[in-house]
């Protein structure tokens, strides 16, 4: 007899300061040792549903609630956020802020602090739980020496003291890079088995939560639940793309080429079952799509024998020599600490070379200040909160143009030019406060394009979004590069980012330039792959398993997502 | 974040593995002391204390030397100054001065000024030297569980724990943010630029910073909250060891100080206990 | 909105939520001492550090403003290992009770309320806040515990003052107009 732990029940929920409701109508039943996922775009209230279940709702959020809501047989209304938290353990979407200690030890401890734990009690319990997570030689670090897949994990171990059932893990996949993503779902997968607990992944990121099993999908969309159903039932239907969800890119590849799909193990690539598809594949595969021809434009940075150091010991960068055309898309990938932002900073010259030399437009950039060289190479940060200043979006773009003393005509001028090529000059008297985040982001890319810089670099663009801003801020950069030549860099560790919106990729690893070539043909290097933390897509798999070449058959599937795109 | 003088993770000499509560403790007790009087016979022996407690803990060099040096020199210039101020501090406080030398009419040097400033400064220097070898000794964990033990309220002890574990996530936010404000144009150089354009162009560093900071607050009170954190009118510390032979003889010696710095101040409120020490 | 008291107001209410505002802030606080200063003369800076307390006080009430002034002073020393001067440290506090006072006169930062009249009345308080903190508390307990010139450590009491002011109003009153305007929610938004 299964036994029901997360119970919703004609459940709805609306925000005090929103009009209407973020959660319609919710009827949900998990069973206890389920496994299931949590899937929708952001905005579609699966946040919102998983502070239901670990109590943050009423707790900390106030709204109304009409119908029923029990987690293991508790009533959210009737009982306190302690009482819920010692059923449900939750490991937040942002693992650095949930990292509430000084020291790894004490970050595990802190649930067992606040319940006035006498400390021997403590230190045996703190170490088994970091044990559980491979963490146990790491309890006197401190955080800010973790990546980010490791605090996650001291995360996880900070919930598992109390005999929580129910393990809620809320994106727990926005802030790794690929392979620490492939590590946390093996590990919540190990745990699910060895701890025998319900789990939850609330994640808008399907293929890469369906590398282990799932039991359920639920789907959910505009507060509602709009199906619950096998992983393979899913990607049998039409609604992930309707629901802007991304396919796993193989399905995408086979759907491409025709294949009707049959039920059976198709929600994992290594178990798919191939031989009904293979003919239709390889026909597809040899049917030549048009091909966008490309020739290389003038160099506009050329970067020679570049070295970098904080100190004289110790370099961060070694001899990292390449070039830059105009109109280039170039993805540089690499791990936390492989030396990305690094040459990012000595682009923009805030930092600049210990040795080697830089050279924009063929003059020794040494001779340029770092506001000079702004006027050349743009940089966007990551989080567009950190750049925006101004309170209304003209302003905002007007900004870097008035710190370099342009006339008021000129401003004029740029400004509404890289407004209207970011679709933001019918927002121009806007206050930044109404924009969302996608719209805020162009707001930052409008402020640096105003500059009319020749290179344009992005840290992160997408970090942290849901598949729909996603495509709408890529989408409009590919734009930008195809209409107006600007020259863009990206720094990601986004694979999905690199493979569809670049035509080339730069690759760090320990501070030296390990790859230099087309996305395609660095994505088939397996040495590269391991060395960059970087792993093989799902289509790599696809056509390994078909036989056919693993870097043109990608090359392909590009062509064929770009065709579709334009149609 | 190796530019702070405090560290995260406890180290190995003495004074570091006293108990957050004894190092706490201990502090306070000798910060009363020295403030209590302008005795060099009480002010010299923990002044010499504070120094052999410097070298114990084995600090490095340049991250303290450059402070010693600004701290010193800082207060040699503050007596100075009251010397310029007020030759005849020393009649304030003792009631009689016998003249050394004189410059002018009006700058004489008393035997007394000259004292009253030594002790002033000595005092001072024997202050700071207290709060550095603090400063070296605890970890911001102890510090916290030692306000704790003081009965300070856990959420205010908490306060000062948690402001030292996003001090380098806000300093990282702020290098970050000034340096694209910097490639936007923001020159920062005062000899380019006015006071006044820089004031206002920090102005431009400050708007995103503040944002981005208060930003965190919901998701980490929500990871707190759902950790338990407020819980009950108790907590206890997992950096927080228990009590060594060596805290203990350190608890005989703040107990004893705190009687007599009680007793003190007793007698100089009631007693007419002088606050000052001139032997000639 | 439920009414609170004007002494709910005052001491705010001391939830998670205020408590890792007021952390945050004292971090911040920390943060811009030791970083955020402006330099006017080789030995003379400005420090920008005093605008935090406004904004805690703005979202959380004076007290929180008081606590986040006063443990930031305490943590700025920790970093930067100068020493403990708990005379400044009370005074930074006592002045985070006047800077902070904005809900208590109907500023509220955070749903984008920073009017006119608000900025006088800030202003008045930053001054008489200065006056007393550093010109009356400071260099009282500085006296008391650490002797000195007395018109000396008025004189210094006089310069963080002025300083001070000069931070609060020329930098904290922009600062509080952007960030009020960034919270208040846009009003009939039409595409032009």
């Amino acid at each position: 007899m299964k036994k029901p732990v997360i119970e919703f029940k004609d459940f709805s929920f609306r925000y005090k300061s929103q009009t209407k409701e973020t959660l319609k109508n919710i009827n949900l039943t998990i069973y206890e040792g389920e496994k299931v996922l949590l899937l929708g775009p952001s905005g579609c209230g699966k946040s919102t549903l998983a502070h239901c279940i670990n109590g943050l709702i009423p707790f900390s959020y106030d709204g109304e609630i009409k119908g029923s809501c029990k987690i293991a047989s508790l009533e959210i209304v009737q009982s306190s956020i302690f009482q819920l938290s010692s059923q449900v353990g939750t490991v937040l979407q942002d693992s650095d802020a949930q990292f509430v200690g000084l020291s790894v030890g004490e970050d595990i401890a802190y649930a067992l602090e606040n319940d006035n734990m006498p400390r021997e009690e403590m230190i045996p319990r703190v170490y088994e739980s970091a044990k559980m997570v491979d963490m146990h030689e790491f309890l006197n670090h401190v955080p800010y020496d973790l990546s980010g897949g490791q605090k996650q994990r001291v995360a996880l171990a900070g919930i598992m003291h109390d005999d929580v059932k129910i393990l809620l893990f809320d994106e727990p996949l926005a802030a790794l890079d690929p392979m620490m993503g492939n590590d946390a779902i093996d590990l919540i997968d190990r745990i699910y088995r060895e701890q025998k607990k319900t789990v939850v992944i609330i994640e808008h990121r399907l293929e890469d939560v369906l590398y282990r099993h799932v039991d359920r999908v639920i789907l959910m969309q505009d507060g509602q639940i709009i199906a619950d159903m096998t992983p393979d039932e899913l990607l049998l239907s039409h609604l992930l793309k309707d629901n802007g969800i991304r396919e796993p890119l193989y399905i995408t590849a086979l759907k491409n080429a025709g294949c009707q799909l049959q039920p059976g193990h198709i929600s994992n690539v290594y178990d798919i079952d191939l031989e009904p598809y293979r003919q239709q594949l390889i026909e597809d595969f040899q049917q030549t799509l048009p091909s966008q021809p490309q020739q290389q434009q003038e160099v506009v940075i050329e970067v020679k024998d570049l070295s970098f150091g904080y100190n004289a010991h110790q370099n961060v960068l070694e001899h990292v020599s390449f070039d830059i055309h105009k109109g280039e898309k170039i993805a540089i990938i690499g791990k936390n600490g492989a030396g990305k932002s690094t040459i990012a900073k000595l682009l923009c010259g805030i930092l600049r070379p210990t040795h080697g030399q830089i050279l924009l437009k063929g003059q020794d950039y040494m001779q340029y200040s770092i506001k000079e060289i702004g006027e050349m190479i743009g940089y966007v940060m990551q989080n567009p909160n950190q750049m925006i200043v101004k309170d209304m979006i003209k302003d905002e773009v007007a900004l870097g143009l008035m710190l370099h003393g342009y006339s008021k005509q000129e401003i004029d001028e740029n400004v509404e030019e890289a407004l209207k090529m970011c679709n933001l000059y019918s927002m121009r008297n806007w206050p930044v406060s109404a924009l969302s985040y996608g719209q805020k982001k162009r707001v930052t890319i409008a402020s640096i394009l105003a500059m009319k810089p020749d290179v344009m670099i992005l840290d992160e663009p997408t970090a942290g979004q849901d598949y729909r801003v996603y495509t709408e801020i890529m989408t409009f950069l590919d734009q930008l590069n195809k209409e107006y030549g600007i020259t863009i860099l990206f720094i990601t560790h986004d694979m999905h980012l690199a493979i569809e919106y670049t035509d080339r990729a730069i690759v760090f690893s320990e501070g030296t330039c390990i790859g230099d070539d087309s996305v395609f043909k660095i994505l088939s290097n397996e040495d590269i792959i391991q060395r960059a933390h970087l792993k093989e897509t799902s289509l790599f798999t696809l056509a390994k398993r078909i036989g056919l070449p693993c870097d043109e058959f990608t090359e392909h599937f590009i062509e064929h997502e770009r065709m579709n795109r334009h149609e | 974040m190796n530019n702070f003088i405090i560290n995260l993770i406890p180290g190995e000499t003495f004074l570091h593995k006293l108990s957050g509560t004894t190092k706490v403790r201990l502090f306070f007790v000798l910060i009363v002391y020295l403030i209590m009087s302008f005795d060099l016979r009480l002010i010299v022996p923990v002044l010499i204390l504070g120094i052999i407690g410097l070298i114990s803990l084995k600090p490095k060099l340049k991250s303290v030397r450059y402070i010693i040096i600004f701290v010193v020199v800082m207060n040699l210039v503050n007596i100075l100054l009251y010397y310029l101020a007020n030759p005849h501090l020393g009649m304030l406080y003792f009631g009689h001065e016998t003249i050394w030398f004189q410059f002018t009419d009006h700058y004489i040097v008393t035997y007394e000024e000259v004292w009253f400033l030594l002790s002033r400064f000595l005092k001072m220097i024997a202050s700071f030297l207290i709060s550095l070898d603090f400063i070296l000794a605890i970890t911001p964990s102890e510090f916290a569980a030692g306000l704790y033990s003081c009965k300070v309220p856990y959420k205010i002890c908490t306060i000062v724990e948690m402001a030292f574990r996003y001090i380098p996530d806000i300093a990282r936010d702020y290098q970050n943010i000034k340096v694209s404000m910097q490639a936007r144009g923001v020159e920062l150089d005062p000899k380019k630029t006015g006071l006044i354009k820089r004031i206002k162009q920090n102005i431009l560093i400050l708007i995103p910073l503040v944002i981005t900071s208060f930003d965190r607050i919901g998701n980490i009170s929500n990871a707190m909250d759902l950790r338990g954190f407020g819980k009950g009118k108790k907590r206890s510390y997992y950096s927080e060891h228990g009590e060594t032979p060596n805290d203990r003889k350190v608890k005989v010696v703040y107990i004893l100080l705190g009687i007599f710095v009680v007793a003190y101040i007793i007698g100089r409120v009631f007693f007419n206990v002088s606050e000052v020490w001139y032997p000639f | 909105m439920n009414k609170k008291t004007t002494l709910q107001k005052f001491i705010g209410v001391w939830n998670t939520k205020t408590i890792v505002g007021v952390a945050i802030g004292a971090a911040l606080f920390g943060v811009l001492m030791n970083f955020g200063s402006i330099r006017i003369f080789t030995n003379t800076s400005l420090t920008t550090a005093m605008i935090v307390p406004v904004i805690v006080g703005g979202l959380f009430g004076p007290v929180p403003a008081a606590v986040a002034a006063g443990v930031g002073n305490v943590i700025a020393d920790l970093i930067s290992g100068s020493g403990f001067w708990f005379d400044w440290s009370i005074g930074n506090a006592v002045l985070g009770l006047f800077i902070g006072a904005l809900p208590l006169y109907g500023a509220y930062i955070e749903d984008g309320i920073f009017e006119i009249k608000h900025m006088v009345i800030y202003a008045i308080l930053c001054i008489v806040g200065c006056a007393i903190s550093f010109g009356l508390v400071t260099p009282v307990f500085t006296y008391l515990w650490y002797g000195g010139e007395l018109t000396i450590t008025l004189y210094q009491s006089v310069v963080g003052s002025i300083s001070n002011i000069i931070v609060l109003l020329v930098i904290g009153i922009p600062v509080l107009k952007v960030l009020a305007s960034r919270n208040s929610r846009g009003q009939n938004l039409k595409a032009e």
